[in-house]
């Protein structure tokens, strides 16, 4: 019999286990509506997200954490928790919570909404335990648990053909990315003989089956985490999926294999450093980091239409995250853990504005975007925090984050500096394609005539003073944006944008856990 | 005991209820950038009480923690401090600022955005200048930029777009290169923070930010890469060409801060960071600097030589005014430090004059073109008076605020570097060439382009001008006004950080 206080530390997944069966059951019911199942599910993530946070001790519950302190940074079979990893179960909740709470005011779509709720909490659930997995195997399970759900989430509306080919897209490369990653498991296994994650800070007994083994697994979850040169997929399916798909997928899956990521290669990149073997993987991870940035903002430069660019600039994020696993020290991933932690707001949320556009007739395209700040003045303004923090401008988390990010590179010295120029070169083209972006929002070519301050001063007059101020609080004006595009909707955006502000003045709560969980990861590890 | 917060609480409280205060956002604006000049002008009576070495009204709270690699932990703490070398550029914010929102006080595009982001730019500036940890101060720098960007891109001229994009990439290129040298120079010189509240606050020099910790060469590379950050803003030759774009597009406002202000924070850097924290390395590269200078100044003023924009003409002057404060700084004496900062508070108060005119030219005679407009005081009198005094302050006149900062700049000059000061004096006889051949286009002669229907200027503007003719003829003729402030300050001290007087850094 199992005793009870064992079951407590998996509490968030056993949750998210009742809430996808509660989810069916109501489908089974016959509910189909989305407020139903949205509230029920997003709920239960909220519910499990407090209980992750309750695990970390920084919400007032923290008795329940104490309950398994003994089992912190303690192998548990093929469990393992560790503070890092339950940091990660928080950003995963909190990016299924946002996406289900923003889905609220997507349209009815009877078939579809228990399908997309269901997997949307399976996925979830896959993540919660590939942030707890302690061997190799459940690990690459788990994120298969999360793939597959993901593939089917990606055409879950059936009728929208880009979505079905996105999800046709996603699935072949899933599955073979996986082989790959399997294969790999196997030399590692081979080489090591265990599965377990903490043996990779061991010297293996083959050392060079065992580089190839982790070449592979780099590879199968490098098309997880759509690292160049594995990202072909990933702008074509974050493009033909709904906008909350791709904000899921962005935000959610890449950061689940980036942790995978971590979990493998924390202790094999720095074993590869001392045993003999140059710096094979330290030099694999940065290559990736550097081809994984420059490509991703050099083609997030042309792109046209609003969500080609986000996919191309969350794939440079990925690159700038990837630094933190080369460099793979105390800092280092603490501070990739901060960027994503920022990504799920910014990426996260300017998907959702991109879906909240969307529903007021906004094409595609960034030009479509033209003199939005003047008509919907609080969902550009959002929109505007967010991509100033993909730029990594201060004041915003984003900066906080790629700060940090670029500090530890430098702070390890030697050939990771290069990494933090070559970030910070990238961060400075970025900035280019965030700052015309802003510039078509709130810079329309038509309403200024040439004369803004030219002409004589009777013409000047006259041709301005039609116009009135976008930023007159009209309390009408806002309700009614928020009545247009949803208040679900709506509520996510702001929520977002005033929590990238409101952290990237005050981190410090977060940076304090995330130094102390990235120093246990590296020194279990 | 929380001045300098209260400070930058008027200004970005202010800024921000600007955004939002609909058809009183000009007032709004007023009352925030008058409070930030109160509150400045307190700081200028009160400030002389004290050590001169120390900064004065430091506060100085935790605010994060980085962890390094071998387990340690480097704090970033929000510590905000004035010196004598801080407190004229707060002034000359607060200033410039209250001229600017008069001067715009009909403006009518979007003016709840437009004073909002005056407003925001001012608190930045306050921001860059009480800041005294460097992760603080960059936040400042950065915030500097994105009012800016806005303000050039949205009120600007016809190619807006272009000139806000170019401004913005360089800008921000510039100060991610400095940001990563800063983070060097910490990371090397072992400090326990992020603060440079100890860099010179001592006469004997605070053993942890020892310089002595980093190589020489190191030093030389890191201080090449901090001047180039600050200089991009200053701007010097070769990295200039943006500043011409976004003045020439930039709403007058937007020219007024980004000459009065923006250009300041380069020059500021340099004095504050680069040069006393990098002894041997501003050592080894004087010969690059001073090159450079001469030839920000010798280009700055042949190109303003051939402006017929008006606009474009002050812009190029900017560049050559800068190279002789870039000049200043870089012969590294107290005199000359102490001119460079009055020259740069002296371009403050004439570049904003001097922009605000060419706007107002442009209203009154749809045109800054300066070959079509001739005989300009028969119509508008009170407009070539006062395009007379700022040419003529801008040129040097004695009894202008410029004629004792660059009388002081020249004479350092001198004592440094013998006959090279023929050079900076060739400038000079240009710079006072091609503004008295300006007037004498456009404010004499007979009436041509200019229409009928001109008026002189309106009494926001004409009000706005007065404020700075008025501070550019008190601090002409009582200079000490302003130049008792600046050698309250560290930097002054000693040779352990390069401190200018002492040590022989001329070549």
């Amino acid at each position: 019999m199992v005793a009870l206080p064992y079951l407590l530390p998996y509490l968030p997944e056993l949750t998210l286990l009742v809430a996808t069966f509660v989810v069916f059951l109501l489908d089974v019911a016959g509910e189909h509506r989305r407020t139903t199942l949205g509230g029920v599910s997003a709920f239960f993530l909220i519910v499990a997200f407090v209980e992750v946070l309750a695990d970390l001790g920084t919400w007032p519950f923290h008795a329940l954490s104490t309950l398994p302190a003994s089992w912190n940074g303690t192998a548990q079979g093929p469990i393992l928790f560790t503070s890092l990893g339950i940091v990660f179960q928080g950003i995963f909740l909190a990016i299924a919570a946002l996406v289900a709470i923003a889905s609220l005011s997507e349209a009815e779509d009877p078939d579809g909404t228990p399908t997309f709720y269901a997997l949307l909490l399976l996925a979830s659930l896959g993540m919660l335990l590939v942030a707890i997995s302690g061997d190799l195997i459940l690990l690459l399970l788990a994120v298969e648990v999360t793939g597959i759900s993901t593939y089917v989430l990606v055409g879950y509306t059936r009728k929208d053909r880009r979505a079905l080919e996105a999800a046709m897209k996603f699935y072949i490369i899933g599955a073979f990315s996986t082989t790959i990653s399997f294969f790999g498991a196997s030399l590692v296994f081979g080489a090591y003989g265990t599965t377990s994650l903490l043996a990779f800070s061991q010297v293996p007994s083959d050392p060079s089956l065992a580089l190839v083994g982790f070449a592979m697994i780099a590879v199968g979850l490098g098309f997880k985490v759509t690292l160049v040169p594995f990202h072909m997929w990933a702008v074509d399916v974050y493009d033909g999926a709904p906008a909350v798909v791709s904000a899921y997928l962005s935000a959610g899956s890449k950061k689940m294999g980036l942790f995978a990521l971590f979990a493998i290669f924390v202790g094999a990149v720095r074993v590869f450093d001392t045993a003999g073997n140059g710096y094979a993987l330290a030099i694999m991870m940065g290559g990736l980091a550097i081809a994984t940035m420059t490509v991703g903002n050099v083609l997030a430069l042309q792109q046209q239409t609003m969500k080609r660019m986000l996919a191309y600039s969350s794939i440079s994020q990925a690159g700038y995250m990837l630094i933190g696993l080369a460099v793979n020290t105390t800092p280092s991933l603490s501070a990739a853990t901060l960027q994503m932690v920022a990504n799920v707001l910014m990426k996260g949320g300017a998907f959702v504005a991109v879906a909240a556009a969307a529903a007021i007739g906004v094409g595609p395209l960034i030009t479509d975007w033209k003199g939005l700040g003047h008509r919907r003045p609080i969902l550009s303004a959002s929109f505007a925090i967010m991509l100033l923090s993909m730029a990594g401008i201060p004041l915003t988390l984003g900066f906080v984050g790629k700060f940090y990010l670029f500090f530890s590179a430098i702070l390890a010295g030697g050939l990771f500096a290069i990494l933090a120029i070559v970030g910070l070169l990238n961060s400075a083209i970025s900035v280019f394609y965030y700052a015309r972006i802003l510039k078509h929002i709130y810079m329309p070519e038509e309403t200024g005539s040439p004369d803004a301050h030219g002409g004589t001063r009777s013409l000047a007059s006259s041709t301005l003073g039609s116009s009135t101020s976008p930023t007159d609080p009209q309390p009408s004006v806002a309700i009614s944006e928020f009545r247009a595009m949803g208040y679900a909707r709506m509520g996510v955006i702001v929520a977002c944008a005033v929590l990238l502000i409101a952290l990237g003045i005050y981190p410090t709560p977060i940076v304090t856990a995330l130094n102390a969980a990235a120093h246990q990861f590296v020194a279990l590890h | 005991m929380y001045d300098l917060s209260i400070l930058l609480l008027i200004a970005f409280a202010g800024a921000a209820i600007t955004f939002f205060a609909g058809a009183k956002a000009r007032w709004v604006a007023l009352v925030t950038s008058v409070g930030t000049l109160a509150m400045s002008m307190w700081f200028l009576g009160t400030f002389l009480n004290g050590n001169p070495l120390d900064y004065r009204f430091v506060e100085s709270y935790h605010w994060l923690t980085f962890a390094t690699t071998n387990g340690g932990s480097l704090a970033v703490n929000y510590t905000v401090g004035i010196d004598g070398i801080s407190l004229p550029f707060l002034f000359l914010s607060a200033i410039l600022s209250v001229a600017t929102v008069i001067y715009h006080w009909e403006e009518r595009k979007d003016a709840a955005g437009f004073f909002g982001l005056v407003a925001l730019t001012n608190a930045g500036l306050l921001g860059v200048f009480v800041s005294l940890d460097v992760l603080l101060f960059f936040v400042f720098w950065e915030i500097v930029l994105i009012p800016m960007f806005f303000l050039i891109g949205h009120w600007g001229g016809p190619r807006r777009h272009y000139a806000s994009l170019k401004f913005f990439v360089y800008t921000h290129v510039a100060s991610v290169v400095m940001l990563v040298s800063l983070l060097a120079v910490v990371f090397l010189g072992q400090w326990p923070s992020l603060d440079f509240v100890n860099l010179a606050n001592n006469s004997q020099g605070v053993a942890n930010l020892d310089a002595a910790n980093i190589l020489p060469a190191t030093q030389v590379v890191l201080f090449g890469a901090l001047f180039f950050g600050f200089g991009v803003k200053l701007p010097m030759v070769p990295f200039h060409t943006w500043l011409p774009d976004a003045h020439v597009e930039a709403p007058t406002g937007g020219s007024v801060l980004l000459a009065g202000m923006l250009l300041k924070m380069g020059g500021y850097g340099l004095i504050r960071l680069a040069f006393p924290l990098l002894p041997a390395g501003h050592v080894g590269l004087e010969p690059v600097v001073l090159v450079i200078a001469f030839a920000s100044i010798v280009w700055g003023a042949f190109l303003s030589l051939s402006q017929r924009d008006m606009k474009r003409l002050v812009a190029y002057s900017s560049i050559n005014h800068m190279g002789i404060v870039l000049l200043a700084i870089a012969l590294w004496t107290q005199l000359s430090v102490t001119a460079a900062v009055l020259l740069m508070f002296a371009h403050g108060l004439v570049s904003g004059l001097l922009f605000m005119l060419s706007g107002s030219v442009h209203h009154t005679f749809g045109t800054r073109d300066i070959p079509s407009i001739s005989g300009m005081n028969s119509r508008t009198p009170a407009l070539t008076t006062i395009l007379m005094i700022g040419s003529l302050a801008s040129l040097g006149l004695p009894a202008l605020v410029s004629f004792p900062a660059e009388f002081s700049a020249l004479l350092a000059t001198w004592e440094a570097l013998g006959w090279w000061i023929i050079l900076p004096l060739l400038a000079l006889v240009i710079t006072a060439a091609f503004y008295l051949w300006m007037i004498q286009r456009m404010a004499f002669g007979p009436p041509r382009g200019v229409p009928d229907t001109a008026h002189d200027l309106p009494t926001h503007e004409l009000l706005a001008m007065v404020l700075l003719v008025s501070l550019i003829v008190l601090y002409g003729i009582l200079p000490f006004l302003i130049v008792t402030y600046i050698p309250h300050t560290a930097i002054f001290v000693g040779c352990h950080y390069g401190g200018p007087g002492v040590c022989p850094t001329s070549p």
